[in-house]
């Protein structure tokens, strides 16, 4: 479904991506992790279209969205939340909803907003005055929610569980899991949590200083030394 | 004391109406595009002018110049765009120094066909007086272009609030990032901003010229005046907007009623500064958002 071939990104003189090739298949959920600085959040710029990559190549369902701008991509299929909630202020959570829908599926699915207010439990806030009431969980939840009104095949979530406490991560985790089988979705997740992102994920992907350094199953993953070394700091067992 | 007093502050109303219709448009484009349009004064004088053109040239009231300054004006606030759209680095910055020089091109280009005379319309029916609750007084264009621009404003604000397109204006208003992950169109919601401050800028310019005088620095005047009142209001609602606007207009025609006209503009300044010393949002800041 999507293919990176090669991608570099340069900011100034400083290298953030050199060279990341990875693909993510229909239906798959990718764990991306990485330490701080490591070009997690930088790749899914790239491939959401804010941030043009210097090399390489992107094609999404066989299409090269190289020149694609980000709202066509969302457009196409690629819905992308972020780390620090981005709401319409002014607007209800089902507005919000209901404007992801209208521009990004060029739809209104009043069935499909139910639903996907059921799925992230956020039915019972849908029509309150304003999103600035919610909780901080709600806000993921609604970060997500806008990504699934646009009809994605993929759906980028950026640090979406961050800053929950492990109960709440949980709980956050099985409804992705629920939303993601219930759309069939492909998702790439960026987490720091091991047990969440293992749990989550059958496949896992270890960026270090723009580059991959290993990939695979969680359990393998987080038994390799560079990453040992590399993601949490500690010298390899 | 009591009726010049009120007599005072229903002028000030009434001028401010029209200073809304500036501002607001100003604060739609910056709403949009994060930029400060500092040629947006110019498009009302384009405007006072067209009206002046077709009036003391073709013998047409300036209400008909109405479709013609639309052209106009709507034609240069989409060359505007298409130069602003064209920078990609700095954008805040660069935009502030072209918005500028276009103005100050656009002022020079009146100034070369029109002189600096300054003119009014010669049609008597805008300048006659009426009586509005049997003390006030007001000139007809004053009254006619006050209601006819809070029509068109409200418009303008069920237009953002009901319209998709209008959603889209606030998304991007609210967040631009996370608007064009949603499939907002970006360029097209910024090229619709700029027509409806056009819009706005048309009717502004055509109630000065039936109303007041116009002389080729009304454009700065203009601008400067719709930037106190959008910061003053707090960069953002169309109802704060107009309720600056209406204080800035008080606070003027107090002013000149009682003080000097000379200290006209000095006044709305320095409410400005006062308000923003204890309200450094605004009057009703807090949120960057577009109507509400």
């Amino acid at each position: 479904m999507l293919t990176l071939d090669g991608v570099q990104v340069s900011f100034g003189g400083v290298s953030a991506l050199k060279g990341v090739s990875m693909t993510v298949a229909a239906g798959e959920t990718v764990g991306l992790v990485g330490p701080n600085g490591a070009g997690k959040t930088t790749l899914f710029n790239v491939i959401s279209g804010i941030v043009r990559p210097t090399a390489g190549n992107i094609t999404f369902r066989g299409q090269s969205v190289l020149k694609a701008p980000e709202w066509k991509r969302a457009r196409m299929g690629i819905g992308r939340s972020f780390q620090i909630a981005r709401p319409l202020h002014h607007c209800t959570v089902r507005e919000n909803l209901i404007v992801a829908q209208r521009f990004g599926a060029g739809r209104i699915d009043h069935q499909r907003i139910d639903e996907i207010l059921d799925l992230l439990k956020l039915g019972h806030k849908a029509d309150r005055d304003a999103v600035s009431e919610l909780a901080l969980t709600e806000h993921k939840a609604l970060e997500v929610g806008k990504a699934l009104a646009t009809d994605p095949h993929l759906l980028l979530l950026d640090e979406v569980l961050a800053g929950l406490e492990t109960n709440g991560k949980r709980a956050f985790m099985e409804q992705l899991a629920l939303v993601r089988d219930r759309f069939n979705l492909a998702m790439v997740v960026i987490e720091h949590d091991i047990p969440t992102i293992s749990a989550l994920c059958p496949r896992v992907v270890v960026l270090n200083f723009g580059e991959i350094i290993a990939e695979g199953p969680p359990a393998a993953v987080f038994r390799n030394p560079e990453v040992v070394r590399s993601y949490t700091g500690e010298a390899a067992a | 004391m009591l009726s010049l007093t009120l007599q005072a502050l229903f002028s000030g109303v009434l001028a401010g109406g029209y200073y809304a219709m500036v501002a607001v448009g100003l604060a739609l484009v910056f709403g949009t595009m994060r930029i400060i349009n500092l040629a947006h004064g110019e498009l009302v004088l384009l405007a006072a002018y067209v009206a002046y053109a077709a009036e003391s040239q073709y013998g047409l009231n300036p209400v008909m110049a109405i479709p013609f300054a639309l052209v106009i004006v709507g034609a240069s606030a989409a060359l505007v765009y298409a130069l602003l759209s064209r920078i990609d680095q700095d954008r805040e910055i660069n935009s502030l120094i072209l918005t500028f020089g276009l103005g100050i091109i656009l002022t020079n280009a009146v100034l070369m066909i029109w002189a600096a005379d300054i003119h009014s319309t010669t049609a008597p029916w805008f300048q006659e007086s009426v009586v509005v609750a049997d003390t006030l007084f007001a000139m007809r264009s004053e009254v006619v272009f006050f209601v006819g621009g809070l029509v068109l404003m409200a418009g303008v604000h069920g237009w953002l609030n009901h319209s998709w397109q209008g959603r889209a204006v606030r998304a991007l208003s609210s967040n631009r990032n996370a608007a064009k992950l949603m499939g907002v169109n970006p360029r097209r919601t910024e090229i619709l901003s700029f027509l409806v401050a056009a819009l706005l800028a048309t009717f502004a310019g055509i109630a000065i010229y039936t109303g007041k005088t116009i002389f080729p620095s009304l454009g700065h005047v203009m601008t400067v005046k719709a930037f106190i009142i959008t910061v003053l209001a707090g960069m953002g609602s169309i109802p704060g907007v107009l309720i600056g606007a209406v204080m800035i207009g008080c606070i003027e025609s107090l002013t000149v009623t009682y003080v000097s006209a000379s200290l006209q503009e000095l006044a709305g300044m320095i409410l400005f500064l006062v308000v923003l010393f204890v309200m450094p949002s605004g009057l009703f800041g807090g949120r960057k958002a577009i109507a509400r």
